[in-house]
């Protein structure tokens, strides 16, 4: 098998998809990309076997192959070498490549195409289709709340809740939640799944700046993302996700209106301040006026902020994991926001004060516990 | 005990019997804090990031620590201890050094009282113990790892030097592994090697753990097992050489005891908010009176203010006063549950 490709042409395709491959896989052939061309067309895939994400470019050949290519030492070639058209020559039998750059020759072994393994196909599936700009929204919005507690699978994940009229996406670590629903994506019929963390970061990191449209293709098992000449399947993780809707609480009363990016500034510059576990500050807020302190009793160290703001309830005192909110506030593109509180021991919900027609978002925080209230 | 956390995981929950478990942190980012015996086969330890063991063993099981838990069965386990010796000196949860030259209950091996230990252990929480018997602490903790696991061994003082001469640089517990490479890079690789450099060729490398090495490798250890129990009071008392019955000299003896009972609580370091005298009279009969301070004792006057209003005209006796005592207790440990925690939301 021989074929001739643009070497800038290939690098890219190939970092599109190189995310998926681990440093240490659980099946060493995995350490490579597949090579597979028909018609004079190339497929590459990458796996983890969890997820795995192809690419198609047209290139110069004239016979039909496949050949597993070492994945790290084939982007290092093409990093370093200048633009230019590159000849890959493979034997099939010792399955040994030769790469001609006009600088030289380079020599590597690859492995057995069939020992690769399948990627699943969609069958029996159902489809939507959203803007990529949509979906990049939804994944940056929820992400970072996921947790890492491998022994908490479905949390790991993002769920996502199709509806007739809505999607909504939910991510939690069990410390906070985020609730953020679309009604400019719709399915014709009501389906939900947990795409894992993993395969929306690669997702996140691969769709275009331009808007361009993703179908997204399910079963019960799989997930299959298409847009331009980039595919991504990954498999779902097969958990209940949290009965979040009744964790949500509704008779949060005690509203608060403040600029975010003055409650953030200050949350940042108190936060330093912070008892370095916890990362516990106190919010209190009396009349119109937010109080942000902090201490670290360790260090003698301690910090205190006043913040105007709009205030509907009673006097209250609640403290809050700075990270979080920091994370949360950071993540959110308004300028305004309400916080609703309940009780110092209830969970604190923020909301923008206004939202997109066809967003809505929610964040819901659990308190740190003050030690004077206990 | 054996595999301590991952050995209370399988016993509690029958599914896991037989199979490698981990116990500890997620896979992404914690350690094994412990691993069963079917996990070690495929080189998992504890100490070993998470990630790691789980590629050295794919079907490994991670189950989630429960201190509480593990709490409760090392407290059972203690209990089995004190039946035969207050002499016990924890070293964690499941470790601990016994001293049973006198025991409770007077039997005579140490080998015998071990296995009555194992046996009780094993029937009281289901898990399988190791012991190392010997003379000093150090060859007992080398003997207990030798026959793990639901081992006993014993190394007898004839048999210390020829077992120490053999034994592997890296196995002398107290020798870290650290200590270990730098002591191979010096050309010792046994026991043997480790008793041919002089004390003073050892103090100099290795500082004042030197001469720790020094002794050990010749079976001298003269640590005694402590029993650090958890210190609810601090206290002095005076038995005088007549009974005293007046008011003055109760006083000036009063203010002696609290002088050395404050020094003694300074030293031990933790504020205490509960003050007693103690008055023992001629006839033996003692009673006590205490009083408990808003604010934990600071200064000596406040200790002595507090312990004076304990005594009045009311306690003097007939017979005399043949001791006092002064104690101040109710200490102030630093309480977990008082610091801020993060909630959690219930799913």
């Amino acid at each position: 098998m021989k074929f001739i490709v643009s070497s800038s042409y290939l690098l890219k395709q190939l970092s599109a998809i190189n995310g998926v491959i681990t440093t240490n896989p659980v099946v060493p052939i995995l350490e490579n990309f597949l090579f597979e061309i028909s018609d004079g067309t190339l497929t590459i895939t990458a796996s983890d076997l969890q997820t795995s994400m192809i690419t198609e470019l047209e290139v110069e050949a004239k016979e039909d192959g496949s050949i597993a290519m070492p994945a790290k030492i084939l982007l290092e070639t093409l990093r370093n070498l200048p633009e230019q058209p590159v000849t890959f020559s493979i034997d099939g039998d010792t399955y040994s490549i030769e790469i001609n750059s006009d600088n030289g020759r380079y020599k590597l072994s690859g492995e057995n195409a069939t020992d690769f393994p399948k990627v699943p196909t969609v069958s029996d599936g159902y489809s939507v289709n959203m803007s990529s700009g949509v979906l990049a929204q939804a994944i940056n919005n929820t992400i970072y709340a996921t947790s890492n507690d491998e022994l908490r699978p479905a949390m790991t994940g993002v769920y996502i809740k199709l509806d007739e009229t809505n999607t909504t996406f939910v991510a939690t670590d069990s410390h906070r939640l985020i609730r953020y629903r679309r009604v400019d994506i719709a399915a014709d019929m009501a389906h939900s799944m947990i795409v894992p963390r993993k395969a929306l970061t690669l997702l996140k990191a691969t769709l275009p700046s331009e808007n361009t449209n993703v179908n997204l293709e399910f079963n019960a098992s799989n997930a299959f993302f298409n847009f331009n000449n980039v595919k991504m399947i990954c498999r779902l993780i097969d958990e209940r996700f949290p009965d979040y809707d009744n964790v949500i609480p509704s008779d949060n009363e005690n509203t608060m209106n403040i600029n975010r990016a003055s409650l953030l500034s200050s949350l940042k510059r108190i936060a330093i301040y912070a008892n370095k576990t916890t990362h516990q500050v106190r919010l209190k807020i009396t009349g119109s006026e937010l109080m942000i302190s902090a201490e670290d009793l360790d260090f003698s160290n301690e910090a205190n902020e006043r913040l105007s703001c709009e205030h509907d309830g009673e006097d209250i005192e609640i403290g809050f994991n700075a990270k979080f909110l920091i994370e949360m506030l950071g993540n959110l593109d308004v300028e305004e926001i309400t916080l609703k509180l309940n009780a110092p021991n209830r969970a604190g919900i923020i909301l923008p004060s206004d939202q997109d027609d066809n967003e809505d978002i929610l964040l819901l925080v659990m308190p740190v516990m003050l030690n004077n209230h206990v | 005990m054996d595999a301590f956390y991952a050995s209370v995981e399988q016993h509690d929950n029958p599914e896991l019997k037989g199979k490698p478990i981990a116990v500890g942190g997620s896979i992404d980012r914690g350690v094994v804090a412990a691993a069963s015996y079917e996990a070690r086969t495929y080189g998992v330890k504890s100490a070993m990031p998470s990630s790691i063991a789980a590629r050295r063993c794919p079907q490994l099981i991670f189950v989630k620590p429960r201190f509480e838990r593990y709490k409760e069965i090392s407290q059972q386990i203690r209990e089995v201890f004190f039946e035969y010796t207050d002499l016990v000196e924890p070293l964690s949860l499941d470790e601990a050094y016994l001293d049973v030259t006198q025991t409770k209950i007077g039997l005579p091996s140490a080998t015998i009282i071990a296995k009555e230990i194992k046996d009780k252990i094993k029937s009281r929480t289901g898990l399988t113990a190791s012991a190392g018997i010997s003379y000093c602490k150090f060859l007992a903790k080398t003997a207990s790892d030798v026959k793990k696991p639901d081992g006993l061994f014993v190394i007898l003082p004839e048999e210390a030097e020829g077992y120490l001469k053999k034994m592997p640089i890296h196995q002398f517990h107290g020798i870290g592994k650290a200590t270990a490479e730098k002591m191979k890079v010096a050309g010792i690789f046994t026991g043997n090697d480790l008793r041919k450099k002089s004390l003073e060729d050892l103090t100099r490398r290795y500082g004042k753990a030197g001469a720790y090495y020094y002794n050990i490798c010749r079976g001298i250890d003269d640590r005694e097992v402590k029993q650090n129990r958890e210190r609810k009071s601090v206290s002095a008392e005076r038995t005088f050489d007549r009974n005293i019955i007046r008011m003055p000299e109760i006083t000036q003896e009063l203010e002696r005891i609290i002088q050395i009972t404050f020094e003694r609580y300074k030293k031990f370091g933790l504020p205490g908010k509960t003050v007693t005298v103690k008055i023992k009279y001629g006839d033996f009969q003692q009673i006590t009176r205490s009083d408990t301070l808003n604010q934990p004792i600071e200064e000596m006057h406040q200790l002595q203010n507090a312990i004076l209003s304990l005594v009045d005209q009311k306690i003097i006796r007939e017979e005399g006063i043949r001791l006092l005592g002064v104690g101040i207790s109710n200490f102030q440990r630093k309480d977990r549950s008082l610091e801020p925690t993060q909630l959690t939301l219930n799913f």
